[in-house]
């Protein structure tokens, strides 16, 4: 009796604690998304107030949809973002699978190899990195963007899927030899299906960064086709400053499909976290 | 010897262990270490106005940390990027531990809902954090002024982000709250990973509440605060975006908010009136790959070695 | 059906020698356990006859012909796993069939295949469960049922029990021997339970650090061991060594003064380790009997008590008596040797001394 009560009052204040940095956490979203609804005037006299029917206004949605080619970075944004996750994924699990599987001379350093591009960040690599993509004609292209997130994003993946896939049991990997199937069959079609829970956590980790990433778009891809949205929101922030209706509308249509997109998968997201795939 | 002949015969070159590592290494070969490498080399070249290459050997490195035109802006730079990673290490951490401690009491109603929203700053983009901020801490708009107005803190406002003295710290508390759910889950995981027997035990013991938490399960989570202490400190170094966004490439006011990652973009693409060098960029990234290295070591040396890590 | 021939076949990971040239001829329609502790090479050697793991030297071969150069798939065996290692996507027939498809069997076949290993193994109507949907006994048998539609000529088991509880692993014992009476395959079994090698296998091999200690059926092992280490191996509770030196026939000098009167000991043999099985000791009078030691264990088990003893000569032995036995802890109590009783080793070399 005594220890349920109290153990009420301490989940009062557990709940006081994480209410208040909840809204700590979401107060700057929110303020963002509800001010790109209004007119300028609700924007400076009420900026705390939900749109009203008399403050209702899509100006800012106008100006952007009219000055910005926010439809264009989208797309070059999905592209690359969705070619670099499909190779970070492919080839990192076929990498993983060859180290986790194979004994082979050089496996161990193989594997220290793969791991120095965890501890050093690529961009320091980034004066080589633009000689090259200057010699190749690679500049201002999303092929440049997607093969410097390729390299980035694959040695976690490797990292990460090496350690799943030794604990896929040995047994039935050999019991798919005995009845003939290929390596690469056993790869495919035994081991992948079995890391799959891995493979979406492994996932997000490695496209939100490319996503959010202004670095890159800005040194290797700043041409207005191939701009991401990212950097064409800096961009186009950085040109209408004063405009505040324009400014708050462009920030809520680079949080929307983000908070959209994370709200569907957050469940999957936090228990791939969560489920000791990085500790 | 026929057994071994045997034996060589059965054993074709495993082509299928190539097949499935070479695309991988090759790319990650070609794209990633290879420039680093190239970037390395550079450090040790300079250009004549013609644009040829030559040796120079450590001269650079001299520039980079004795000459007084680079030198101050290095060290500047350099202190700002420890000073960045302090404030990470002392808001952060403690909060992430807080917050996932508070999640990991059993039964509590409601945590899907605050890890969902706590974790949502860390989804979005470093720049669009960075605006956000920049719109609420403006003094034009005066939201934060009427927030600490609610609770009678108002005099406390100032531009804070305009200021030299509270620039960089007002950057990296903004960091700090978009990243902190990052640690909170990752220390999250590694609470729920502790068995509920270690609990139970421990209850029986009389050990429960703060003493449970403080004597049994942080000491079992410091390998967790270690890694994510690690990779903050790489993390700093990636941390031009939110600098870049919201100050620019100057990183003002009077570079007081100048990290190593701006340093090197305005070294290597130059600004207003100063051409970009590849040289002395490349010789910045070298020294910034020394420091991670040393930190990296320093680690993996002085820290991880002499922390045990449980096996449950 | 196939008799299986391993000649000389060494194995060594790295500096790690794991097989030291195993010689073996399996007959066909052989039951065969391989049986050593963990760590002693049988199940590499396993991995080496279905050429999940190839050998450093030495050959094998099945039915006549030499596998050193075939693939698992075409070695015409099949093997069971310890952990099942069912596909876990497909369901039972599915599991069955995948095998059967990769050497283009026809659907006929397969068909009849499928059936006629339900029935044997009485799976008829778990065809279409996911082995998620099965218990730990059901997932062992669709595991055999997998390797009885391969038709093999020779069956690999490895540790197929140990994942199943005491109740299931008498049962599923009982029908993998069942298995082989009807099939009539030659069967390779490994296992470190010496109940699953005694009651199952028609000729045992004990292995010890990658060697073969001997070769045999349950009966030979038991009563002839042939040195220190199958003697302690086999058998439960194991086998009591003591110490002595032989210098004339009749008699035993024990290293602690005793002497103990040996009608086996026909010749002098210098060092020697007497091994005696619990049930080769009777307990006698504590006052005259040559060795003699203090109880400090009773086990009770129902059918017979194990005693425990610390022998005055210093030492232990585990003395097997009838359950009513009226012995008090710390009684001493004297020991005689029953006839026939006595097993004899060369202490340096820890073979078999021949009687």
């Amino acid at each position: 009796m005594n220890r349920a009560r109290r153990s009420l009052t301490a989940e009062a204040a557990a709940h006081a604690i994480l209410i208040a940095y909840t809204i700590i956490a979401l107060f700057p979203v929110v303020l963002i998304l509800i001010n790109s609804f209004k007119d300028r005037r609700a924007i400076f006299q009420a900026p705390m107030a939900p749109p009203t029917p008399e403050s209702l206004s899509l100006i800012g949605y106008a100006t952007v949809l009219e000055q910005g080619n926010f439809a264009l970075y989208f797309m070059n944004s999905l592209t690359v973002t969705v070619l670099a996750l499909v190779l970070v994924l492919l080839l990192g699990a076929m990498a993983a699978f060859a180290l986790a599987e194979y004994r082979f001379f050089g496996n161990a350093l193989m594997g220290l190899y793969l791991a120095i591009g965890i501890m050093i960040p690529i961009r320091l690599g980034t004066v080589g990195i633009l000689e090259m993509m200057v010699a190749t004609g690679l500049v201002n292209t999303r092929t440049a963007l997607v093969l410097v997130y390729t390299a980035n994003g694959l040695p976690l993946c490797v990292f990460i899927l090496s350690e799943f896939m030794r604990n896929v049991s040995k047994d039935l990997k050999d019991a798919a030899r005995i009845d003939g199937l290929s390596e690469y069959t056993i790869f495919f079609r035994i081991v992948l299906p079995l890391v799959r829970p891995a493979m979406a956590t492994v996932a997000v980790f490695t496209m939100i960064p490319i996503w959010n990433d202004l670095w890159f778009p800005l040194i290797l891809a700043p041409g207005e086709a191939v701009k991401t949205i990212t950097l064409g929101t800096q961009v186009f922030i950085g040109q209408f400053v004063t405009n505040w209706n324009a400014v708050l509308a462009g920030l809520a249509l680079a949080i929307l499909p983000v908070l959209a997109l994370y709200l569907v998968f957050s469940r999957q997201l936090i228990r791939g976290i969560t489920s000791g795939a990085v500790k | 010897m026929q057994h071994a002949r045997a034996a060589a015969r059965r054993k074709p070159f495993p082509w299928h262990v190539v097949v499935f590592l070479a695309p991988a290494v090759l790319i990650y070969t070609a794209v990633m270490i290879y420039p680093l490498a190239e970037t390395l080399r550079l450090s040790f070249f300079d250009r004549t106005d013609e644009g040829a290459r030559f040796w120079v050997g450590l001269v650079n490195f001299e520039r980079l940390f004795l000459d007084p035109h680079w030198a101050d802006q290095f060290w500047n730079a350099l202190a700002n990027n420890f000073y960045f990673f302090v404030v990470h290490m002392a808001v952060q951490n403690p909060i992430g531990v807080l917050l996932a401690a508070l999640l990991s009491m059993t039964h509590l109603p409601g945590r899907t809902f605050y890890r969902t929203a706590i974790f949502v700053p860390a989804m979005l983009s470093v720049v669009i954090i960075g605006f956000a901020w920049k719109l609420i801490l403006s003094p034009i708009w005066g939201v934060s002024e009427t927030l600490l107005g609610l609770v009678g803190l108002d005099f406390l406002f100032g531009p804070w982000l305009g200021k030299e003295g509270s620039a960089l710290t007002t950057l990296a508390l903004i960091s700090v709250w978009q990243y902190v759910g990052i640690p909170m889950m990752l220390i999250y995981a590694a609470l729920l990973a502790i068995p509920e027997d270690i609990s139970e035990a421990a209850d029986l013991d009389g050990v429960r509440g703060m003493a449970l938490f403080f004597k049994v399960k942080l000491p079992l989570i410091w390998p967790t605060i270690g890694i994510i202490s690690i990779l903050t400190f790489i993390g700093n170094f990636n941390a031009f975006d939110l600098i870049y966004a919201v100050q620019g490439a100057l990183a003002g006011p009077n570079f007081s908010t100048d990290i190593l990652g701006t340093f090197l973009y305005r070294t290597f693409f130059g600004h207003q009136l100063e051409l970009g060098d590849p040289h002395m960029g490349a010789t910045i990234a070298t020294a910034m790959f020394l420091i991670i290295l040393v930190g990296v070591m320093a680690y993996l040396w002085g820290v991880q070695r002499r922390m045990r890590r449980y096996q449950f | 059906m196939a008799e299986l021939r391993i000649a000389d076949v060494e194995k060594s990971f790295g500096k790690v020698e794991v097989l030291k040239g195993v010689d073996l001829a399996i007959q066909d329609g052989e039951f065969i356990v391989l049986l050593g502790p963990s760590g002693c090479g049988k199940s590499t050697l396993l991995r080496i006859i279905a050429g999940l793991e190839d050998q450093t030297s030495g050959t094998i071969s099945i039915g006549g012909t030499t596998v050193d150069h075939l693939p698992p798939a075409r070695r015409g065996i099949a093997m069971v796993f310890q952990s099942y290692a069912l596909y876990p996507h497909l369901d039972v027939a599915g599991n069955w069939a995948l095998g059967l498809k990769q050497a283009g069997e026809t659907k006929e076949v397969i068909e009849e295949r499928t059936k006629e290993a339900a029935r044997i193994l009485e799976l008829g109507p778990l065809l279409q469960r996911r082995p998620s949907e099965l218990s730990g006994g059901q997932r062992q048998r669709v595991a055999i049922g997998r390797a009885i539609v391969r038709h093999p000529g020779v069956f690999l088991f490895d540790e197929p029990l140990s994942n199943l509880d005491a109740a299931l692993r008498a049962q599923v014992r009982f029908e993998i021997g069942r298995l082989h009476k009807q099939l009539g395959a030659t069967m390779v079994y490994v296992t470190h339970d010496q109940v699953e090698a005694m009651t199952l296998a028609d000729r045992i091999v004990v292995m010890h650090q990658g060697v073969v200690q001997q070769v045999g059926s349950p009966a030979d092992l038991y009563r002839t061991p042939a040195n220190l280490f199958v003697a302690g191996f086999i058998g439960s509770p194991r086998m009591n060594f003591l110490k002595g030196t032989a210098r004339q026939p009749g008699s035993l000098e024990l290293d602690h003064g005793a002497s103990l009167p040996l009608a086996e000991l026909r010749q002098p043999a210098g060092e020697v380790v007497l091994g005696v099985r619990p049930d080769g000791f009777a307990v006698g009078d504590g006052a005259t009997a040559p060795v003699r030691g203090k109880v400090v264990l009773n086990e009770y088990l129902g059918r017979e008590s194990y005693l425990h003893l610390e022998l005055e000569a210093g030492g232990r032995v585990v003395v097997e008596v009838a359950p009513d036995n009226p012995v008090r802890l710390d009684e001493i109590v004297g020991l005689e040797l029953k006839p026939r009783a006595a097993h004899l080793f060369d202490a340096a070399s820890e073979q078999r001394l021949a009687a």
